[in-house]
């Protein structure tokens, strides 16, 4: 049932679509917020991670024994210790990847620069670190890769000797016939390489724990900031073999997480084998410069023989490419990124005919985790840079070519070749939009008046057009692997009448600022007839009160579709508990019980109400008052799981319906660049959105101002980038990582429009990732100020030195970029 | 004269409340306020001295407490988040502000870039957006794409927000 | 990260500052720490105690030289530099280059002297003292002081002329005359951001032609570059668009630039030439007599 038509009996005045202000900002903005590391406990000790200076090498002897013997030094732990005390991490992948073994330390090699080798555990931070310095660890170096296609030499290093080569995952994903395609189409264009470079968003809070083995329970609590502390769990709990209702996981407020959090699992198992072996708490604070060379990176992905089948008229049928996901050292999350791309197979266009050869390799690089946009940026922008590179090789106008491209407003739900289903939009709506907010006609006008003066300066104007597909049907895990046990996907809430008749609500969610607590309040409040602001929904996450299932956690742009589905859920069993009771006393039938402002009232009848505190009463501490089929009815203690419809995809074809809602962006871009220099200024950016129907527009506005504040940092500035020979990262602190600052952001405009779902309980989409859309808009940006027959824009990060590089590219270069007409 | 020391009695005022403490030599001051006086709201973003999470004021100007040893404040008047309004009472006007215009999202930059706004509305108090950008530049924020937080500055500074952004973006 | 165990004192003057440094040859002087506390975080450097010079008055004075040029304290911090009408009056360049420097926090903080000594290839400030002709007053033992030109005070990368025990006392800088001009110009990774290419330059005009010059290179070596070659190409030239052209494709000197995340060696040396040209283009630029 949906909130439109729950029969609405509530008088209080819904905050639905209102920029409600959050709740959970006043802690935050005190000072009072609790993040892990705020977590002090008593006997607490501090980890210090020996982590590996080498992108490769043998482990020899490990000598601990002078570390130990410092004052105050509570424990080590070695890599040995814990293949001894523990099982390798399961891992997602099919044969032979499956047979990697991942630990909480390393074991017997390392395989990435930064990677931990042994913990100390000391009295005081500082301790920890002067420690950590006199662990003596012998190496044995070997040769690195870190390129993601010198990898696959026969002759390049081999990271897991247990899996014999540097693949992790291998699969082909054909739907329509792109052979026929590419035979019949009246031009092919092909293009050689399109690289996806690695970076981060780079939470500004690191990773953190304090993990506690409670010796006389065995229950070992963990306040960290994992995002995703169900997979955790599951990770965790066959590797250091305790059950998973004995791993107690609580957060409160996390400092942005962006996806990167969720392999935290690893580092969070070595603190609790410390924590036992010492017998004390473990408090783990991550320092910048550990998580930018060694937490999770974005995955980087590089494209290869690409072609694309494109008629006369404009109409591109599909493409044919290779993609090559470097997952770094170990597959962690992945292989999922291997089949979670395919949620947006055809990208924002009418493609028909598609064939993705997908290859999971891994190089001695930081592992990866799924990063905002998780492996569908990379494919939305190799989609965009196709349809922008056949635009500017075949002479069509880019902002045609897209609209001509893009499934009509009236095609909705439009159903992808793979059988997902895209579930409403307005494409071209969304673009006329943007263009105008951009002053779309004007900027041409300056465009040409700044070529013919010259001046050394030229502009570029940019679309990119991205989905940001929303709560997954986690059964196309099976089609990477199909021994996999997964389908479907889910969300828990509890919602409660307390003692006095308070509402409070908990969440199987971990939001890191997504505004859980004030949207999740909004949806109760309409359906229980109260203000969002007497609603108390607990802050934040904690096993051992909250309701939860397998997937819960807050990743993957679904909160507002899961999250409150399941809030909605089981604020719709309590009102109709409250209306059950309420009846009983009031001497009416439940359908004649309204609910509004704090009272259940009977419909019409002023006389006739009794106030939550009267219901909490009746059923807590006046029980007999009730007849007992009443009171055995009712528990005002409503937990609820919301489950999307979601049937188990298809694993021969490789289809089914993947995710269930598809939120949009669309975004223009205006770049200004010093042809002497390559230096790039943005002169305008614009945002369109479309989720769904908006909760919180506020909310709304400022994820999209942050996906694309991501964006417009890795496009421009942010890289990790790799020395070939040592394997040494070149980017491993914030001196080097250039995280977009104020003045590097420009000030966003931003547009919506709203198509309401109608496959979610309340028309909402998840949103949030943004789908990576200043990588592709400002792309197009740079392919447009080159111009046509240029060079051709092929990498995502285009820093000054790379734009100057193509403004000088010979036009007797080789091109990378090819066209066939018939 | 005193020779080189390793440990060092410190006095100093943070947020009006005076402390004395013996602390190392090697002690940043940003783990004093949080490890040692368990002041929890200033925040650690990097450990370079890039991201200005744990900016304080230190006599009245916005500085960044892991670039400093605890020993280096002795003496000095510190002011944090905390000082801004009383934990549980009202928001002060800038914090109102930060929560009006939705410019915190995870809340870790927010203390940080809330003593450098702070410090700015008193050193300037009608600033220009350009003013406010280049002042927030020294507090990176992961969330919010810095929008709202320019607008939240603008409100603390009694200016028309919607009119200013709206016109700085379009033009 | 955290500093390994080290010791602290924060003499009463500069004498008693040189006598630490002295008689502790493990110590480093402290002023803003903007450099060295990162340093310290990141254990890359053995120091075994700190003498904080921060709050030495005697560091921290601008004055006005009797020939109408500057002395700037190695204390005093960027924001100081910013701020000061005496600066901003005489030789608005530095106001403006301390106004540039990272950000808020680092202004409040860092010192001109601690800029200097700490000398890393992209440092701010060396190339624009290298360029205005600056003298570098260190204080030795006792009321001892020394000068030295800044052209030979930057000896290295990380390294400059102090001896062990010294410290630098103030920086004096000549006046501007009307037919001087000065230009600084810098490609960076981003605003107010890590800088890639950089160029400081001092000319003088003579009627019409370029009498003297210095144009200095930044980022590309291990200390500023003074550029004879462009310098000789400029001289008795009229500072045209095409003979600034040709004199910054000259020859380039001191130069070792090195590749790294963010640019390469060859982009690094191109853009040292165009930034070179915008440089003495602005510094031309001032010496024009008014209309």
């Amino acid at each position: 049932m949906s909130v439109q038509d729950a029969a609405a009996p509530t008088k209080a005045a819904s905050t639905i679509g209102t920029p409600v202000r959050r709740v959970e900002d006043k802690r935050l903005l005190q000072g009072q917020g609790t993040f892990s590391d705020d977590v002090w406990m008593k006997r607490m000790g501090y980890v210090h991670f020996v982590r590996s200076p080498h992108a490769h090498a043998r482990i020899g002897d490990i000598d601990v024994a002078r570390a130990e013997a410092m004052e105050g030094v509570y424990a080590t732990l070695t890599g040995a210790e814990v293949e001894a005390m523990t099982e390798p991490f399961m891992q997602i992948a099919p044969e032979p990847g499956s047979r990697m073994e991942d630990y909480a330390l390393a074991v017997g090699k390392v395989r990435f620069v930064g990677e931990p080798v042994v913990a100390v555990l000391a009295e005081t931070r500082a301790l920890a670190r002067d420690a950590a310095e006199a662990v003596e660890v012998e190496y044995e170096l070997l040769e690195a890769v870190v390129d993601s296609l010198a990898t696959l030499s026969p002759t390049a290093p081999v990271l897991h000797e247990t899996i014999g080569k540097n693949i992790g995952y291998q699969d082909t994903y054909a739907w329509g016939d792109i052979d026929w395609a590419l035979e019949h189409a009246d031009h092919v264009v092909s293009i050689d390489k399109l690289h996806f470079h690695r970076f981060s968003s780079t939470p500004l809070e690191c990773n953190a724990a304090v993990v506690n083995w409670d010796r006389g329970t065995d229950v070992i609590e963990v306040r960290s900031n994992n995002q995703m502390p169900q997979f955790a769990a599951m990770f965790i709990s066959p590797a250091i073999g305790m059950p998973t209702s004995k791993l107690h996981f609580v957060s409160q407020d996390i400092g942005g997480a962006f996806g990167l959090k969720i392999t935290s699992y690893p580092t969070i198992a070595a603190c609790m084998l410390l924590s036992r072996k010492a017998g004390r708490p473990v408090k783990w604070t991550e320092y910048r410069s550990e998580a930018v060379t060694a937490s999770a990176h974005g995955n980087e992905r590089t494209f290869t023989d690409i072609k694309v089948p494109v008629m006369a008229d404009g109409t591109i049928l599909g493409f044919d490419v290779k993609a090559y996901d470097d997952a770094g050292a170990f597959m962690r999350y992945e292989p999922l990124g291997g089949v979670i791309w395919s949620q947006v197979a055809p990208g924002c266009y009418r493609l028909k005919h598609l064939r993705v050869e997908y290859t999971q390799v891994l190089t001695n690089k930081c592992p990866c985790g799924p990063n905002r946009g998780y492996s569908r940026l990379q494919h939305l922008w190799m989609i965009e840079r196709i349809v922008d590179i056949v635009a500017h090789e075949l002479g069509f106008d880019p902002v045609e070519l897209r609209k001509k491209n893009y499934p009509q407003a009236d095609e909705y739900p439009y159903e992808t070749p793979n059988g997902c289903f895209y579930d409403s939009g307005d494409l071209p709506r969304m673009l006329d939009l943007g263009l105008e907010l951009a002053d779309y006609d004007g900027w041409r006008t300056r465009q040409a008046e700044l070529k013919e003066s010259g001046g050394g300066k030229r502009i570029g104007i940019g679309i990119g057009s991205t989905l940001d597909s929303g709560t997954n049907n986690f059964g196309q895990a099976r089609l990477v692997n199909e021994h996999l046990p997964f389908s479907g996907n889910g969300e828990a809430a509890h919602v409660k009448l307390d003692l006095y008749g308070e509402i409070a609500v908990n969440l199987g969610s971990s939001p890191q600022g997504q505004g859980h607590e004030t949207t999740a309040a909004q949806t109760v409040g309409e359906i229980l007839g109260v203000a969002p602001t007497d609603i108390h929904v607990k802050a934040g996450y904690d096993t051992a009160s909250h309701a939860y299932v397998g997937f819960s956690g807050t990743y993957a742009s679904q909160f507002a579709v899961t999250g409150l589905g399941a809030a909605i859920g089981a604020a719709e069993k309590l009102r109709d508990e409250i209306r059950l009771v309420a009846a009983t006393a009031l001497g009416a039938t439940p359908d004649e019980i309204e609910l509004a402002d704090g009272v259940a009232g009977v419909r019409g009848d002023e006389e006739r109400a009794i106030p939550f505190i009267g219901i909490a009463n009746l059923v807590y501490t006046n029980v007999a008052a009730l007849p007992p089929e009443v009171a055995d009815a009712v528990s005002l203690n409503c937990r609820y799981v919301y489950r999307p419809p979601f049937e188990i995809p298809d694993i021969e074809t490789k289809t089914g319906e993947l995710t269930l809602t598809y939120a949009a962006q669309i975004h223009v871009a205006v770049v200004e660049i010093d042809e002497e220099t390559g230096h790039t200024e943005i002169l305008k950016y614009v945002a369109i959105d479309e989720c769904g129907r908006r909760i919180n527009p506020q909310i709304v506005e400022g994820q999209v101002h942050g996906a694309a504040a991501h964006g417009i940092g890795a496009a421009l500035h942010e890289s990790f980038v790799y020395d070939e020979e040592s394997g040494q990262l070149l980017s491993g602190n914030f001196y080097d990582y250039h995280a977009a600052t104020a003045v590097d952001v420009p000030l966003l405009l931003t547009g919506e429009i709203e198509c309401p779902s109608p496959r979610s309980p309340n028309g909402a989409k998840g949103m949030g990732e943004g789908g990576g859309a200043p990588l592709s808009t400002l792309c197009a940006a740079f392919q447009d100020a080159l111009g046509a027959g240029g060079a051709v824009v092929t990498d995502t990060h285009n820093p000054s030195e790379r734009v100057w590089r193509l403004l000088r590219e010979r036009s007797d270069a080789p091109r990378p970029v090819e066209v066939v007409s018939r | 004269m005193n020779d080189p020391e390793t440990t060092h009695l410190v006095e100093v005022q943070i947020n009006g409340e005076r402390y004395e403490r013996a602390v190392q030599a090697r002690e940043l001051l940003v783990h004093f306020i949080r490890d040692t006086l368990a002041l929890k709201g200033t925040h650690i973003g990097c450990d370079t001295g890039n991201c200005g999470a744990c900016t304080v004021l230190v006599d009245g100007q916005p500085m960044k407490s892991c670039m400093m040893l605890a020993v280096q404040a002795d003496g000095l008047s510190l002011e944090t988040v905390e000082s801004l309004s009383p934990a549980g009472e009202e928001l002060s006007d800038l914090q109102k502000a930060f929560n009006d215009q939705h410019a915190v999202q995870c809340g870790w930059c927010t203390p940080g870039m809330l003593m450098q706004a702070k410090a700015l509305l008193e050193r300037d108090p009608d600033p220009d957006v350009e003013t406010i950008r280049r002042t927030l530049k020294g507090n990176i924020c992961r969330c919010t794409g810095y929008v709202n937080i320019v607008r939240a500055v603008q409100q603390a500074a009694g200016q028309d927000v919607s009119a200013g952004i709206q016109q700085e973006a379009r033009a | 990260m955290l500093a390994r165990p080290l010791k602290y004192a924060r003499p009463a003057s500069v004498a008693e500052a040189t006598a630490l440094l002295r008689s502790h040859p493990g110590a480093r002087p402290l002023a803003g720490g903007q450099s060295i506390v990162n340093v310290l975080k990141l254990r890359a450097a053995e120091v075994d105690a700190l003498i904080d010079i921060s709050r030495l008055e005697e560091l921290r004075t601008i004055a006005a030289t009797p020939d109408g040029g500057l002395e700037l304290g190695a204390g005093v911090r960027y924001v100081e530099l910013a701020s000061a009408p005496l600066v901003r009056e005489r030789l608005p360049i530095v106001a403006d280059v301390a106004d540039g420097l990272v950000d808020v926090q680092v202004r409040n903080r860092g010192t001109l002297g601690g800029n200097i000594c700490l000398n890393d290839p992209t440092s701010n400030f060396p190339p624009l003292l290298v360029a205005l002709g600056a003298t570098i007053r260190i204080a030795g033992a006792g009321a001892e002081r020394r000068s030295v030109p800044a052209g030979d005070f930057f000896v290295g990368p990380y390294r400059c002329a102090l001896e062990p025990g010294e410290l630098v006392h103030s920086v004096v800088l000549a006046p501007l005359g009307g037919d001087e001009g000065v230009g600084y110009q810098t490609l960076q990774l981003a605003r107010d951001s890590w800088a890639l290419a950089r160029a400081a330059v001092w000319l003088r005009r003579d009627g019409d032609a370029i009498a003297d010059a210095r144009v200095v290179l930044g980022c590309l070596g291990p200390r500023p570059a003074r550029q004879g070659a462009i310098e000789a190409a400029l001289l008795g030239g009229g500072g045209g668009e095409a003979s600034v052209s040709a004199a910054v494709a000259a020859p380039l000197e001191g130069i070792d630039a090195v590749g790294d995340s963010h640019a390469s060696p060859e982009y690094r040396v191109e853009m040292a030439r165009v930034y070179a040209k915008r440089a003495i283009h602005q510094a031309l630029a001032q010496t024009e007599a008014p209309a």
